[in-house]
């Protein structure tokens, strides 16, 4: 029973930009404190208000009123915004991006600076009809609209309007497929906008590798502007014939989940219906809607990802961002995701008007830290580039803060639908980057070199000045007792720990250890009655946190496995039960019986490596020097970051969810992979072999 | 019921979490200004909707739909209390808890109600998100019971409640209600910020506090860490 929106709409153009100038300055004109050359450029629910700086102006004021068609004021001018240097980094050229109005109508603009506190002459006023809500509102597809639009932003979308919106979609546009990831405790859907160009990939595996950026749009139910930006955005992405969109599209594949919270979203509470901050529950998956993220990631391995929140401190900017910041973070993705913020958003930020910013940005508490079970930290100790995103609608004191009002609403929004545009376009421009950046941790993370961290943020420095945020995100450096220096090999897991019965879960019933590490998507071996978990994997720094001692927030207390072959070794081995060699010379050859393990790291093995019938072989910045066969393997193959000389023969291997790796290695002579299953995979990270590839393994 | 000692005076004011802060300084006087006009400047306003309006008074008027928008008061005076409240963008938290906890279901059919709704802000200066989240999830009496302290039985204008002085709320208690300028104070805490929404059978006046006796927990520091 929505009202239709007023059909004032002019034919939308796609992201079109109208530009408006001032008139002309007359040539004896303006005092040198009056700001000249406003201008106004239009885009989706937002205005981009630039003009030419005045020497000596401490800060400038935004000015907007309503009119209508013949320019006449319907309503009182009122100060829209403060412009002040701590804005945007490059502060020759300001700009303000004013939100908060009715996309469509119609507003006159000036801008006046202040010298101390004395206000200067008011500019020129600038006049533009604003962009209406994308999308012609005659053509199918293009014409559907949220809830959120529809009410003018009174309401929020309710959850059956969602699901109707996006199987609208999905029927309208062969770009996407709406895919159920799960349901919430309440049996709420939880729905997948997986969208490509001209169509996307059919499988997760296939979407996979595509490279896909993931966008989480609601988990805390109570924060839901990012949100309504993500159905505007699906919208775009399913019908704009813009070459931009459908550029963007035929290189990777968007996946956008609306709603991971429907249930708190319905309640307008933070947590879900069992009162769980779900923010909280990454790592740990307790609850089912966090399951049905992490198991998302697994199977369609998303690169770089956003998590969407809005943010209460009225001393941060408007769009405070922060990247994953735990120190068992890999490097390399830390960088990239920093580059991704500081590199990419404040600059764009600097051009549109939207202050982007440190999370925290000036007084801006004790916030951004190191727990894992954050989703900002989860994907990045899963090697995903990414960011945490918060809407401030007041930003820093330089917007009215109107309260939960529309415009208000519009302001966060808005600012979402721009960030996300701009994520999808740092993805365009900087994908090699982003999947070397993520090559190179998955190979130092599969290594397992280096302290595990238990809980400890690397440092935010402050951006170089001009700075978007006066404080940088607290310290927050890992305590000693938090702080492991000799990682172990593996995590060794009894029966009970393992496959038995939780109460963490809702209504006290908890899944399995077994099933949550299979949701991460980790290998496993089993020996007997005892389960393995080997560091030596992509996830490397989550693991510790839920099976050491020491975890914080932990699932269980492994028993941390060393090594127990390293250095020189010379004659044949024969490898019975769980046997990991780190920094170890083997000179012979190795032979691993059936049911028994051989975990490598740092290893260099000269002669053949068979293994028949074995539990698990995961080898690791490691090199062979002899022909690897490995054949009728039950429980988990993983081989990264190695150097072989061939041949290798995978072989009859039945793994069961755990699809064999072969990532980042080197083989000097063929490779065949025959009678898998599953098929071997490569997680996007491509192997060089100098001989022949076949059958399951030709992709590789 | 007392107050605790630590409750805010003027929670609009407080430096509490999700934007509770509307006095900014020198966005204010325009703001108040434009709040303050009597006809909120709403393009698109037409003859008909002004002149079966309901005549709404608060300062918070103008910032919600108005004239023929989406959920304008005219349109609200026709609809069930419930789906008014829907609309007033606001009461987002008091609305979904009136609906998750079954209070207003729970009404005599028939019998009007006047609904005094905390705005979001004033829960937000209130409680902390974890214990409105505990409250909602796992404490559904006391929740109904502070919602309680938020209806009162039979439909008001806010003009006859401070006529009338005080007010008895449905949980039993007995509420002060003076005239303050422009605005009402209910119980010498809360101040209505936009009275006299209409809607079948029902009044509704935003209030900026949240009543009733429940203790503060908002810590007045500003937000949860995302
Ligand atoms: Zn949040």
């Amino acid at each position: 029973m929505r009202r239709q929106r007023p059909t004032l709409i002019a034919v939308s153009t796609l992201i079109a930009i109208t530009l408006t100038t001032a008139a002309p300055t007359p040539a004896n004109a303006a005092p040198p404190e009056q700001v000249n050359a406003l201008t106004a450029h239009q885009a989706d629910g937002y205005t981009t208000l630039a003009w030419q700086p005045v020497d000596g102006a401490t800060d400038y004021q935004i000015e907007r009123t309503p009119v209508d068609a013949d320019n006449t004021p319907t309503g009182a001018p009122t100060i829209v915004g403060i412009w002040r240097p701590n804005r945007q980094i490059n502060q020759h050229a300001p700009t303000f991006a004013d939100s908060g109005y009715n996309p469509g109508d119609t507003f006159q603009w000036r801008v006046r600076a202040r010298t101390g506190t004395t206000e200067q002459p008011y500019s020129d006023p600038v006049t533009a009809t604003t962009t209406a809500p994308w999308g012609n509102p005659t053509t199918p597809g293009e014409q559907l609209r949220t809830g959120w639009e529809t009410t003018h932003a009174a309401q929020y979308t309710s959850d059956t309007d969602e699901y109707a919106y996006t199987a609208a979609i999905d029927a309208l546009s062969d770009r996407v497929r709406v895919v159920e990831l799960g349901r919430t405790v309440q049996n709420r859907p939880i729905n997948m906008m997986v969208i490509g160009h001209p169509t996307p990939a059919a499988t997760p595996e296939a979407v996979a590798a595509t490279s896909p950026v993931a966008i989480n749009c609601n988990v805390h139910g109570n924060e839901p502007g990012d949100r309504e930006a993500c159905l505007i955005m699906a919208r775009q992405l399913a019908f704009s014939t813009d070459p931009r969109i459908t550029d963007l599209l035929s290189h990777t594949t968007v996946l956008i989940v609306p709603t991971i919270n429907g249930d708190g979203r319905a309640n307008n509470t933070r947590g879900n219906s069992t009162g769980q901050d779900l923010n909280r529950d990454y790592s740990l998956i307790r609850q089912p809607e966090t399951t049905a993220y992490i198991t998302m990631v697994r199977d369609y391995r998303p690169v770089a990802g956003y998590d969407g929140h809005e943010f209460g401190n009225s001393r941060a900017g408007d769009l405070p961002m922060l990247p994953p910041r735990h120190q068992n973070v890999a490097q390399p993705i830390f960088d990239q995701s920093q580059d991704m913020i500081e590199g990419h958003m404040y600059a764009k930020g600097a051009e549109a008007g939207w202050w982007a910013c440190p999370y925290g940005c000036e007084g801006g508490g004790n916030v951004g830290l190191s727990e894992e079970t954050i989703l900002r930290n989860t994907l990045g100790l899963k090697n995903v580039t990414n960011s945490l995103l918060e809407l401030r609608s007041s930003g820093g004191q330089t917007r009215p803060d109107e309260g939960n009002t529309a415009n208000n609403r519009r302001r966060k929004t808005y600012s979402a639908l721009w960030t996300f545009h701009q994520f999808l376009d740092y993805h365009r421009a900087d994908r090699a980057d982003i999947l070397k950046a993520r090559s190179e941790a998955i190979e130092t993370q599969a290594a397992n070199t280096g302290r595990l961290v238990f809980r400890g943020s690397r440092p935010i420095p402050a951006h170089p000045a001009p700075h978007p945020g006066d404080s940088p995100p607290p310290l927050d450096a890992p305590p000693a007792d938090l702080i492991l220096d000799n990682a172990p090999c593996a995590y060794k897991l009894t029966d009970a720990q393992y496959n038995g019965a939780r109460t963490d879960g809702p209504g006290g019933v908890g899944t399995t250890v077994a099933q949550r590490i299979a949701a991460h998507g980790w290998n496993v071996i089993t020996i007997g009655d005892e389960h393995y978990v080997p560091l030596n994997q992509p996830e490397r720094g989550l693991i510790p946190l839920l099976l050491d001692a020491k975890g914080v927030e932990k699932l269980t207390d492994g028993e941390r496995v060393y090594p127990t072959l390293t250095g020189r070794r010379n004659g044949p081995l024969t490898v019975t039960g769980f046997t990991c060699a780190d920094d170890a010379t083997i000179n012979g050859p190795v032979t691993v019986r059936a049911g028994a393990a051989l975990v490598t790291t740092a290893t260099t093995i000269s002669g053949p490596l068979t293994a028949t019938g074995a539990a698990g072989i995961l080898l690791a910045d490691s090199t062979v020097n002899g022909p690897v066969r490995i054949a009728t393997t039950t429980d988990a193959i993983s081989i990264i970051d190695a150097t072989i000389a061939g041949p290798v023969d995978l072989s009859g291997n039945t793994t069961g969810t755990d699809a064999p790796v072969l990532a980042g290695t080197t083989i000097r002579g063929p490779l065949r992979c025959t009678g898998n299953n599953p098929a071997p995979h490569n997680l996007g990270i491509a192997n060089t072999v100098h001989g022949p590839r076949t059958t399951q393994c030709a992709a590789l | 019921m007392s107050h605790p000692a630590t409750r805010p005076r003027h929670p609009r004011r407080s430096r509490g979490p999700h934007g509770a802060r509307r006095a900014l300084g020198l966005l204010l006087p325009t703001l108040l200004l434009a709040a303050c006009t009597g006809t909120p400047a709403a393009p698109r306003t037409d003859a008909a909707a002004a002149a079966t309006a309901p005549q709404l008074t608060g300062p918070l008027c103008a910032a919600l739909p108005t004239g023929t928008d989406p959920g304008n008061p005219s349109f609200l005076a026709g609809q069930p209390v419930d789906q008014a409240l829907r609309w007033i963008p606001t009461l987002t938290t008091f609305e979904a808890a009136l609906r998750t906890s079954g209070v207003l279901t729970d009404l005599p059919a028939g019998t009007g109600v006047t609904v005094l709704a905390p705005s979001d802000d004033a829960f937000a200066a209130t409680f902390s998100e974890d214990n409105w989240d505990d409250l909602m999830t796992h404490h559904t009496d006391q929740l109904r019971t502070l919602l309680k302290a938020h209806l009162i039985s039979g439909t008001h204008p806010i003009a006859d409640l401070t006529t009338a002085g005080t007010a008895t709320t449905l949980d039993g208690v007995t509420v002060t209600v003076t005239r303050t300028g422009p605005t009402a104070r209910l119980g010498d805490r809360a101040d209505t910020v936009c009275a006299d929404y209409q809607a079948t059978n029902a009044r509704i006046h935003i209030i900026n506090a949240v009543l009733g006796p429940l203790p503060v927990t908002a810590d007045g520091t500003g937000h949860r860490a995302h």
